[in-house]
């Protein structure tokens, strides 16, 4: 009796591992899949090439270049077959873009420099917006006017690699993260700085100041830290993708831009329009919200006097002060190796540089 | 002789596995099974020095999110007991307490989180109400199907012998319910864990193995994401060791133990 039921459970572990790897199995053989599609697809001139572009968050205006340009049919002028893949709180783009879900991704510039330092193959091909939307925004009623007053203050930050122009900021006031002011993890709505649990929390120009508008809040009644004044800017969305992918698609990857680019111009120049297209798309948040948004990203991707035939143009010094502050900071541990890990070669196809 | 050999066997295997799949692990086979580069599966060398490195705070953030856990754990099991006594007391409106705390029991953590958060501004606090709902359903369950599942020769001669409900339940009912209740306690262990280290995704602290796990993978810190794991697995088995202890020494009578 005893001796059976012990080859019993010996028999049931066996099936249980097998059961595990077949699992595994599965998953493996799912990606391989998928990434020998998008590479098959390349020797096919005649037909759409299939591309994947992963968002770094919700579909939303922040993205309208893309959805524009696919609603316009840039795409497939170029012969692209596009799949736009919303983002959410735990999908990281540099990890779908690594492991094949998708070609190309959208994340912030800072965050891929770390991928980057780890080892992982990514490069970045180009920088769509070119000014830093973090703001760090406090009641009028708090009396917190400038980054000295945050001594002793409840100071919110999304974390996960987004705290990181928060930490220059402390350090420039040469105050101490630990022990000057107490940290805490945000969520993504508002309601912690609204109900008073902290005095000073991250909010981006396009989504979340927005938000506090829409709720009663004003300019009159808000005070505004904005990282670009106070020269400790790090930068956002870029686009990237993995070097394996882009040596076998490089025109792929500069008709990818080409679109986007265009897409990116036509919804810059008109964002209550774009706004309206990404809303008709997915209705996950109100249109007013989406029009707002569009208003606001068309400031960073088309800066007040900027060409907005170069959008996308990746500045080298904004990308050394990225990578200074992240070093001075913590975000990296050495200095960042922008020569191979920036490839403009497809951006100046794509804009006929 | 014939025991202690079996009882050996019964250590040495599966530790002689554990090394195996830790071998193959260094060894990179793991890795070439699943096709995964080192930046996506650190090696163990590598989640051990950053263990190593991270040490002090990788403890601090253990000790946050195991003393959540354990008061969480400690609210919920107590409450759950109370509702399963009062609906043995009061069977003919008490049950609805179970079934208020059953349908609790389906709330997923991730839902409960956000809730809690709204309700707490400290973490601590917002850990504790989420393990303390987790916590309660096991305890009810468990801790009524004890208190009420009695032999029938037992409660007869608590009748005959003119006993009130009070003597009923402290002489006949609790000792009866011990078995459950330790049952309970090794379920509730395991999720107040889980049920922390998710609040923790949430929670508005910084501190805490849930905030380390999920910070660190989601900034490329692999093998420190990982270390954080093996702290949370580790916690894990020692708080269940404890609790199989105490069982064996306060249940001794009892068959399970024998």
């Amino acid at each position: 009796m005893r001796k059976k039921s012990k080859g019993l459970k010996r028999l049931s572990i066996i099936l249980a591992l097998a059961m595990t790897a077949s699992l595994f199995a599965g998953c493996s053989s799912g990606t391989s899949s998928t990434g020998s599609a998008s590479a098959g697809s390349t020797t096919a001139s005649g037909s759409p090439q299939k591309v994947t572009l992963q968002l770094k968050w919700l579909p939303q205006s922040q993205f309208m270049g893309y959805y524009i340009a696919e609603e316009k049919g840039y795409y497939k002028d170029e012969g692209i077959d596009i799949n736009i893949l919303p983002g959410g709180s735990d999908i990281i783009p540099e990890q779908q873009v690594s492991n094949g879900v998708a070609d190309i991704g959208v994340t912030w510039t800072s965050s891929l420099m770390k991928y980057q330092e780890k080892g992982w193959d990514l490069k970045e091909v180009a920088q769509v917006f070119q000014k830093s939307a973090m703001l760090l925004v406090s009641k009028k009623s708090s009396n917190i006017n400038s980054v000295a007053d945050f001594k002793g203050k409840n100071i919110g930050s999304w974390f996960g690699g987004n705290e990181y122009e928060l930490y220059a900021l402390l350090g420039k006031y040469n105050l101490n993260k630990d022990k000057d002011i107490k940290l805490v993890q945000q969520d993504f709505t508002m309601n912690q700085l609204e109900s008073g649990k902290v005095d000073v929390a991250q909010a981006m120009t396009y989504n979340e100041y927005g938000l506090l508008l829409e709720a009663g809040y004003t300019d009159a009644t808000l005070n505004k830290i904005d990282v670009n004044d106070e020269g400790v800017a790090m930068l956002e969305d870029c686009l990237f993708s993995n070097s394996d992918w882009l040596s076998k698609n490089p025109d792929l990857m500069a008709k990818f831009l080409k679109a986007s680019i265009k897409g990116w111009q036509d919804a810059c120049a008109d964002p209550e329009a774009a706004g309206k297209i990404v809303y008709e798309k997915n209705k996950s948040v109100s249109l007013a919200h989406q029009t707002y948004m569009a208003k606001e990203v068309a400031k960073l991707v088309v800066p007040s006097g900027f060409d907005k035939t170069q959008i996308g143009y990746m500045d080298p010094a904004a990308i050394k002060q990225t990578a200074d502050l992240g070093l001075k900071y913590g975000l990296l541990t050495k200095a960042a190796d922008t020569a191979n890990t920036i490839d403009d070669s497809y951006w100046k196809k794509a804009v006929g540089k | 002789m014939k025991q202690k050999v079996e009882k050996i066997e019964k250590l040495i295997l599966p530790i002689l596995f554990g090394v195996l799949l830790i071998f193959l692990w260094q060894a990179g086979f793991l890795h070439y099974i699943f096709k995964l580069k080192v930046y996506q599966l650190p090696l163990p060398t590598d989640i051990v020095d950053s263990l190593r490195m991270n040490f002090g705070k990788a403890l601090y953030d253990c000790a946050i999110t195991i003393s959540g856990a354990i008061i969480g754990m400690a609210f919920g099991s107590f409450l759950g007991f109370a509702i399963a006594a009062i609906a043995t007391f009061f069977p003919k409106w008490g049950y609805g307490g179970m079934v208020v705390v059953t349908a609790l029991n389906a709330i997923p953590i991730v839902a409960l989180s956000p809730i809690m958060n709204c309700w707490f501004s400290s973490g601590m606090a917002q850990k504790i109400g989420v393990v303390t709902v987790v916590c309660m359903a096991a305890m009810a369950l468990n801790a009524y199907s004890g208190l009420n599942k009695l032999k029938p020769f037992s409660i007869d001669l608590m009748y005959t012998a003119a006993a009130d409900k009070w003597t009923i339940f402290t002489k006949l009912r609790l000792p009866n319910c011990l078995p459950h209740i330790f049952t309970a306690c090794k379920i509730n262990v395991a999720s107040s864990i889980i049920a922390a280290i998710i609040s923790e995704y949430f929670a508005s602290s910084t501190a805490g193995l849930g905030f380390g796990i999920k910070d660190n993978l989601r900034k490329a810190e692999m093998s420190t994401g990982w270390s954080y794991i093996v702290v949370a697995s580790l916690a894990g088995v020692v708080l269940y060791s404890i609790i199989v202890i105490v069982e064996r020494n306060a249940i001794k009578w009892h068959a399970s133990q024998r």
